[in-house]
Order: C-alpha cells, then sequence, then structure tokens
C-alpha cells in the first residue's frame, strides 16, 4: 500500500470524531392523572383524596460540540386536589372572618351563631386557597465525553416551586465504560436543599394565632360541639385545644444527600443488566405539615352540622368537620436504600423483554418491593406496543397508624396512608411511532418519534388512579 | 439482600467469556433494550414518589425537589 495513503487513512480517523447527539432534539411531554380514594391524610386518614394533575414539559437536549450536550428540562405540574383544600374546610362557608360575637354570656345548649356557623366535611372539596396549586420545575444539564467516548463526566443543577415548598438541587456524575463499552460504572451525587413554607390546618393555625381564645379570630361566634353534640364553653376546662406542646415548625428546611451507584452489563448479543444502589440520608422538617392527626385518648370536637357527628366517617357526612389534635410529625431523618435491577432481553424481532426489580428500606421501619415487566411487540417498522404490569408493596412505617389510633404519649405519628401497610398493582398499553426519517416537519423541527401510554394503578386501600401520558420527540433540521 | 450480590457477581464474571463486540449489538441498540425507564415513564414515577414509601434505584431521582415522601 502507498505510505502516503496510510498516511492520510491514519490522519483521517485520527481527525474524525462521531458527535456525542448529531443535532438538537426538542422533547414535549405532557400527562393528565386523576386520582380517587378514602384515605386523605390532610384530613388525618379519612376524607376524599379527589385529584387532578396537568403536566406539561418539555426537554431540550443541545449539542454545544462534538463532545458537550447541554439539557434545558422545564415544565409545570398543576393540580387541583379536594383532600388539600381541607386545608381550610370550612372556607366555602365564610369562616375565615374576624370579628363576630363575643358573647361573654355564652350559656350550654346555645348556638350563638346558627345562621353563620361554617360547615366543612374531610368527604367534600372546599374552595379554600389550597385547593390547587402549580408546582414548577426548571433544570440544566451538562455532559462531557472523552474523545474515545469511555468517559463521561456531568453535572447538574435544578430550582422547584410551589405554594408550600422550594428545591434548589445540583450534583454531579461521572461514568467509565470499559470491556469494549461492554461494561459500564456510574456513581452519581446529588444534593437538595429544600425549603418549606409551612401551611397549616386552620383550626391549628388560628389556635395559636388568637392565643388559645376561642372568643377571637377564626373561632369567634363559631360554635364547638362535643362527640355527644352539645356545644362547649369557649373557656371551659372540657373546651378543645391541640396536644400539649402544641408548636409550629422552627427549622423549615429539609435537606436530602444521596450517593447512587450503577453497574450495567452486556451479558449476550440479546440480552443485558443493569444494577442500582442509592445511598439517601434526609434531614430536616420531613413530615407534612398540612396532615392532621386525631389521638384516640383524647375527646373529640367538632364545628358544623352535630347531626353528622355519629357518622363522621362515612362518606355522607357533609356538614360535620372534626378538630385536629396536631398535625403529623415525624423524625428529623431517614436513611433509604433502595436497590434496583434491570434485566433486558431482545427475544426476536417481534418481541422484547423488559423488566425491573427493586428491593427498599429505609430506618423508618419501612420495606418495599417493586416488580415491573414491560413486552414491547413491534407491529411495523414504526409501530410498536407495549403492555406493562407494576406490582409494589410496602410495609407501614414505625410511626404510622390510622384515624383515631394514635396516642398523644407518642412522639412521632402520622395516619398518612401513603405510609402505611399496602399492596398496588398498575397495568398499562403504550404505543410508539417511530420515524427515523422524520418526514413529518413542524418549522425546522422534524417529528422523529410519538410516544403514547395509559396506566391504572390501583391499591388495596382503596386508592385508584390513571394517569394518561404523551410525549413527542423532535430533531431539529 | 444476598441473591442480588450473587446476581451482581456472575454479572461480573461474566464479562470475561462474552464480549460483545460493535457491529454484534444491533438488538442491543434497539430502543426498547435501553437500560433506563422510558422519557415519558417520568410522570408516572413522579406520581409514584408522592403515593408510595419508597423510592429511587431507577436511575433517576433519589429523593428531595419536593414534599413528598
Amino acid at each position: 500500500m502507498c505510505p502516503f495513503a496510510v498516511a492520510f487513512a491514519q490522519d483521517s480517523t485520527s481527525t474524525y470524531k462521531k458527535r456525542v447527539l448529531e443535532s438538537a432534539e426538542v422533547d414535549f411531554l405532557t400527562s393528565y392523572y386523576t386520582q380517587d380514594g378514602d384515605n386523605a391524610a390532610v384530613t388525618g386518614g379519612i376524607g376524599t383524596e379527589k385529584l387532578t394533575d396537568v403536566t406539561p414539559t418539555m426537554v431540550i437536549s443541545m449539542p454545544l460540540n462534538a463532545d458537550d450536550v447541554l439539557t434545558i428540562d422545564a415544565g409545570i405540574s398543576a393540580y387541583t386536589s379536594a383532600s388539600s383544600s381541607n386545608l381550610d374546610p370550612f372556607d366555602a362557608s365564610g369562616a375565615s372572618r374576624n370579628g363576630g360575637e363575643d358573647d361573654d354570656d355564652f350559656q350550654q345548649g346555645e348556638n350563638r351563631n346558627a345562621a353563620t356557623n361554617p360547615t366543612g366535611s374531610p368527604w367534600i372539596a372546599s374552595t379554600g386557597a389550597s385547593r390547587s396549586d402549580v408546582w414548577g420545575s426548571v433544570s440544566l444539564s451538562y455532559e462531557h465525553s472523552s474523545d474515545d467516548r469511555n468517559t463521561i463526566w456531568g453535572a447538574h443543577g435544578s430550582v422547584a416551586t410551589e405554594f408550600d415548598y422550594f428545591s434548589t438541587g445540583f450534583g454531579g456524575s461521572f461514568s467509565k465504560l470499559f470491556n469494549e463499552k461492554n461494561t459500564e460504572f456510574t456513581i452519581k451525587g446529588q444534593i437538595y436543599l429544600d425549603q418549606w413554607n409551612p401551611r397549616y390546618p386552620t383550626e391549628l393555625d388560628s389556635y395559636l394565632e388568637s392565643g388559645g381564645n376561642l372568643y377571637t379570630g377564626f373561632f369567634a361566634g363559631v360554635t364547638i360541639w362535643t362527640e355527644a353534640g352539645t356545644p362547649i364553653h369557649p373557656v371551659g376546662d372540657n373546651r378543645w385545644s391541640p396536644v400539649g406542646g402544641f408548636n409550629l415548625i422552627q427549622d423549615k428546611a429539609r435537606n436530602s444527600y444521596s450517593v447512587s451507584l450503577s453497574f450495567s452489563q452486556i451479558l449476550g448479543k440479546n440480552a443485558q443488566i443493569s444494577l442500582f444502589m442509592d445511598l439517601v440520608q434526609q434531614q430536616g422538617w420531613l413530615g407534612n405539615p398540612m396532615q392532621r392527626v386525631y389521638f384516640k385518648d383524647r375527646p373529640n370536637f367538632y364545628i358544623g352540622n352535630p347531626d353528622g357527628i355519629p357518622f363522621y366517617t362515612d362518606p355522607s357526612n357533609t356538614e360535620t368537620f372534626q378538630l385536629a389534635d396536631d398535625f403529623e410529625r415525624l423524625p428529623r431523618k431517614r436513611f433509604k436504600t433502595p436497590i434496583g435491577l434491570r434485566f433486558n432481553y431482545y427475544l426476536n424481532e417481534t418481541f422484547v423483554l423488559r423488566t425491573y426489580y427493586r428491593y427498599y428500606f429505609d430506618d423508618w421501619g419501612m420495606t418495599s418491593h417493586t416488580a415491573n415487566i414491560e413486552l414491547p411487540i413491534k407491529l411495523s417498522d414504526r409501530f410498536t406496543v407495549y403492555p406493562m404490569y407494576r406490582y409494589y408493596t410496602q410495609t407501614a412505617i414505625d410511626y404510622f397508624a390510622p384515624f383515631e389510633s394514635h396516642l398523644s404519649t407518642e412522639t412521632y405519628y402520622t395516619s398518612d396512608f401513603d405510609l402505611s401497610d399496602y399492596q398496588a398493582n398498575q397495568f398499562g398499553l403504550g404505543l410508539t411511532y417511530t420515524d427515523i426519517f422524520t418526514k413529518f416537519h413542524l418549522w425546522k423541527l422534524g417529528l422523529k418519534s410519538i410516544d403514547l401510554r395509559f396506566n391504572h394503578y390501583t391499591r388495596n386501600t382503596g386508592l385508584n388512579a390513571n394517569i394518561v401520558s404523551g410525549g413527542f420527540k423532535f430533531i431539529l433540521d | 439482600m444476598k441473591r442480588l450480590l450473587i446476581i451482581a457477581l456472575c454479572a461480573l464474571s461474566w464479562q470475561s467469556c462474552t464480549v460483545v463486540k460493535e457491529y454484534e449489538k444491533v438488538n442491543l441498540n434497539d430502543p426498547d433494550m435501553k437500560l433506563s425507564a422510558r422519557a415519558i415513564e417520568r410522570f408516572e414515577t413522579n406520581f409514584q414518589v408522592y403515593r408510595e414509601g419508597a423510592s429511587g434505584a431507577n436511575g433517576g431521582k433519589t429523593g428531595g425537589g419536593c414534599g413528598c415522601n
């Protein structure tokens, strides 16, 4: 061979480098989620959990050069929640007004303010400000690949906000591929420095505001009923008050520190596997101050229609609301360890098998198993349909008990059924359309793929949910 | 836990006897063979993070960023 030709070939090889990302990609993603159940945490473990959520999102990935990719991910989540609305369940009837009659001549048995007395119920949504909200998030991530594509560095930062929460996150990652790219090891670190802007159940917040005086502020002119259906005297010994030592959140921080390890291995021409492990330390205010707790060793008090007291926990109660003993309190630290395994197998030109399993444990006493299976079926070059099934089970944390089951002597308590013992099943179907030639264009964007998914989620506590998701991937010409 | 360790060791040992060349990775490069969740799965993962006590170990977010569990 001509020596000049060899030299030229070597030079060509050394200067050519395939770009990590050939051209900019834009993903438009969205979902619509609905749920319903009877164990709302805001109302102490009973009550409607009706919720809807819409999440328009956009992800843009841009090649900065042959080696570097910048990704911007921005989205919102606009939700309406019946249980959140019951942070102030009396809002519809104007109970939050100030003033009213400061009746020193109050007599037992007298309904002082029957015409304007507020009503509320854990089973119906209020019209309060907490009824709906928008969560917004923006994140930036940057990745650099080495010339041989065997080393990848990454960094990312994010901010997210909603009416009672603000989050700042950042982190970095390092990946190494070896064994002719058959093996990959990744280590990732993430830190979230979050802050509560706490909102409290109306009666608890108002109790502190009024200095415990049930004649003023929110409580002015409002009749409070005992479980027997008789009104209490606002200054009597047997009046309602939150549990002793009641106080609001002092340290509003909630920080998360995590290290993630992952290992991927090609097992053959048709199979590959990944192992994941996260070590997550959370500290700060880990409970949710919106979520009420009712103790079984304390007398019960109500606002609204006393006729609803005997069947308070039944959805037919629409006008009676029980005053909280406290909001949930949980330890200031939690250490979580999830370990996951993903195994994919290319069965033939029509079928692929995708599987995932996760074991989880933490120092709050929860253990959990998650198993997921997906079977993509290639209907043609462009269309793939995939049925999927997910099974999930968890044990309750040590601090969970249902409505009216905790004791006021306990240090930590919650009636949030998301932390209870349960099993959940999720069934769904997905459809993918792919056009590698990107024939359809929208301005300078060529449509590469469309993804549609529907999933139905049900758990044995009675919660049911449905989610429809859609995604459109475009490539910039 | 023990089982996971055994699987990990098996996977590690596998690499010594099976090296798939780039030109043999046609099936492995199929989009459905990706060893990560699909991009569109993020919304399901998000509601699961709120509704369930366990999260993480899926190559994505590990915790924080929301007032969730």
